[in-house]
């Protein structure tokens, strides 16, 4: 994978340069356009993948970690736990996805003391919650339905709201 | 000159006014306690500050902004240091080298390092201000963004010094952080570039995402899955951090130019902090006797940059109160405070109101010093984070990366670019493609398209303009001999072999 990834660079390159036609479309006669930078740079990618991929062949791509097949599937479930986080905050809320989140989170990383998940998990959001919602006013999210309501009903028995 | 000393013994007078000197100490504590938190900028902070500023006086006002403005640059080195998560861009080269020696086991130097070289280029750059703003401001009123793109070409030439083990991953990664720095709605023309109908790429990837997410959370899943090199044991962590007033006179050549490339940096070309501590960065590694050292822990390096981010605010200073322009966002919001308060900035302040001008260089000389103590407190207290386990830290960088990401825009958008970035990032590092680089691409891409297209619109186009002015053509020199020096080094070294 490592030493297709200079090929993807240029073909992603030429992609993006392919698309950048029609943006000088709008330029004033004798200026340069809005298209004249991204393709320049993009030049410059194709050139530098192109460099890297030579490179590789003449020498072997250096990998300087690789992963234990363990590792992989501590970091396939991390991943997906990171994105997991991300997909449910705007239903759940975020108070209620972060309490889940760290507790799950933390037993991954190798936590399995229940009392610490918990206390982590509850008390880290709730000081999070005072520290952006109560003193920085980020509207953080609050979930939609019932889930919205419970973060406000939590809000207001924190003297949040 | 006596004139000076006493405009600035008047200053001083004022500025340990009871409520202006709390007012400088409420700057400082608000600037590095924002600065170090990931995805809340020293910039946020200022602004946020600005409505408060309303009731006061134009002292204590001014006085808050500018603690603010000098502890907000400072605090992202103390998160970048200990967590490898720089809380602005222009802390970034500080991170490169400030983490490596936490994992080191040096957290104490590097911490001791960044306050002691900040508040050193913090306080030059105080008094350069104070002594030479004027004749300074008149060189800089000849520079014009020719000679500003020459500049960010020159921070952009030191990826050439990044490239620890190839070249060629080096501009791969710099130019497609440039190519991400293209997306978004471009500013001349109001054109939609790379958005493909996705509406929150019509404003543009925030750097602060690929920032956060490069950084933090590649670190966070290299941690977790165990590929991470493991840090040495580090008895540094249970104590306090140290002032090295000795370990500085070994560094100071590094402290004495970072300093210098900030103060000309922020003060002649007004092109920041940011620019300035990668400039300062590249310019150390390529004098440096040991430049394969840096990225692995190089106290030059970290010195260098440190000094430079905060020596250029007393040079976007001078812009500001001399030109009546602001050099940067920062100093731009502080404007708004001038005229909030009915005073022009510009070359009439210094004979209309001087008391409050001098109040301001002594505000600014006094923030410095005072950061030396206040640095060291919140460095003390963050580092006391070093002794919470790994899991659990780990955990909550994820979450505070969440809502640092979360809190550009209040767009969940900012928080899936953000984890999709740090995926990358750990994948970018299995690979052997630098990070910084990308970083630098980011940032500095969109600053040189900007100076670029501006110059070509101001000049009929005409692309001699930036060898034909004296001063950008030597910066263009140099950065050419940057590029180029390291190719022939190795050419050589491979005729040897």
């Amino acid at each position: 994978m490592a030493a297709a990834a200079p090929l993807l660079g240029i073909a992603l390159a030429v992609a993006l340069l392919l698309a950048s036609r029609g943006l000088d479309n709008v330029s004033a006669p004798g200026q340069l356009g809005p298209a004249f930078w991204p393709r320049l740079v993009l030049a410059g990618l194709a050139v530098a993948c192109l460099a890297k991929a030579v490179e590789a062949g003449r020498r072997p791509v250096r990998v300087s970690r690789p992963a234990a097949p363990l590792a992989r599937g501590r970091l396939t479930a991390a991943i997906a736990l990171i994105v997991l986080y991300v997909l449910v905050t705007p239903l759940l809320g975020f108070a209620l996805a972060t309490a889940a989140f760290i507790a799950v989170f933390l037993a991954l990383c190798g936590t399995r003391a229940p009392l610490v998940l918990a206390v982590n998990a509850v008390a880290g959001t709730v000081a999070l919650l005072y520290l952006f919602v109560k003193l920085v006013y980020l509207p953080l999210p609050k979930g939609e339905g019932s889930f919205e309501l419970f973060t406000l009903a939590l809000y207001r028995a924190l003297g949040i709201f | 000159m006596g004139e000076i000393f006493g405009g600035l013994g008047l200053g001083f007078l004022n500025a340990f006014q009871p409520l202006n000197f709390l007012m400088i100490v409420t700057g400082l504590v608000i600037g590095i306690v924002a600065g170090a938190l990931p995805g809340i900028t020293m910039l946020n902070a200022i602004v946020l500050v600005l409505p408060f500023t309303y009731l006061m006086g134009i002292v204590p006002a001014l006085l808050l902004m500018i603690g603010v403005y000098g502890g907000g640059v400072f605090g992202g080195s103390i998160t970048g240091i200990l967590f490898n998560i720089p809380g602005d861009p222009m802390n970034v080269p500080t991170t490169w080298e400030g983490y490596q020696l936490n994992r080191q086991g040096k957290t104490q130097y590097a911490l001791g390092l960044a306050i002691m070289s900040s508040a050193f280029g913090g306080l030059v750059s105080a008094l350069f201000l104070a002594f030479l703003a004027p004749p300074f401001a008149k060189i800089a009123l000849g520079f014009s963004t020719v000679e500003f793109f020459a500049v960010v070409v020159f921070g952009l030439a030191s990826v050439s010094v990044l490239g620890q083990h190839s070249m060629a991953a080096a501009f791969v990664s710099l130019f497609a952080g440039m190519v991400l720095g293209a997306v978004g709605t471009e500013a001349q023309y109001g054109v939609e570039r790379f958005v493909f109908d996705v509406p929150f790429l019509k404003t543009g990837i925030d750097f602060v995402t690929v920032l956060i997410g490069l950084f933090a959370i590649g670190e966070v899943l290299d941690q977790i899955v165990g590929t991470a090199e493991p840090a040495a044991e580090n008895p540094d962590t249970r104590a306090v951090p140290r002032l090295p007033l000795l370990d500085l006179w070994p560094l100071r050549w590094p402290l004495i130019r970072g300093t210098a490339v900030g103060i000309a940096v922020g003060g002649l070309a007004g092109a920041g902090a940011t620019v300035s501590s990668f400039v300062s960065y590249g310019l150390e590694k390529q004098i440096s006797k040991e430049p394969e050292m840096f990225g692995k822990g190089h106290a030059g390096g970290l010195v260098a940059s440190e000094s430079s981010v905060n020596g250029s605010t007393g040079g976007a200073m001078i812009h500001l109160l001399t030109l009546g322009i602001p050099g940067s966002a920062a100093t731009a919001v502080m404007m708004g405070a001038f005229l909030i308060h009915g005073i022009q900035p510009g070359p009439l302040l210094f004979t209309k109101q001087p008391e409050q001008v001098y109040t301001i260089f002594a505000g600014m000389i006094l923030a410095n010093l005072l950061m030396i103590a206040l640095g060291f407190l919140a460095a003390l207290s963050f580092a006391t984070l070093m002794k919470v386990p790994a899991p659990i830290l780990n955990t909550f960088i994820v979450v505070f990366c969440f809502i640092g990401a979360f809190a550009l825009r209040n767009d969940m958008a900012d928080v899936w670019l953000t984890m999709l970035f740090g995926v990358a990032g750990f994948f970018m590092r299995r690979w052997d493609l630098p990070i910084p680089p990308l970083v630098m691409g980011v940032i500095l891409g969109p600053m040189a398209e900007q100076y670029f297209l501006t110059s070509m619109v101001a000049n009929q186009n005409d692309l001699t303009i930036f060898v034909t002015r004296p001063v950008s053509a030597t910066i263009l020199a140099i950065a050419v001999a940057m590029l180029v020096w390291p190719v022939l080094k190795r050419m050589r070294a491979r005729r040897n072999a």
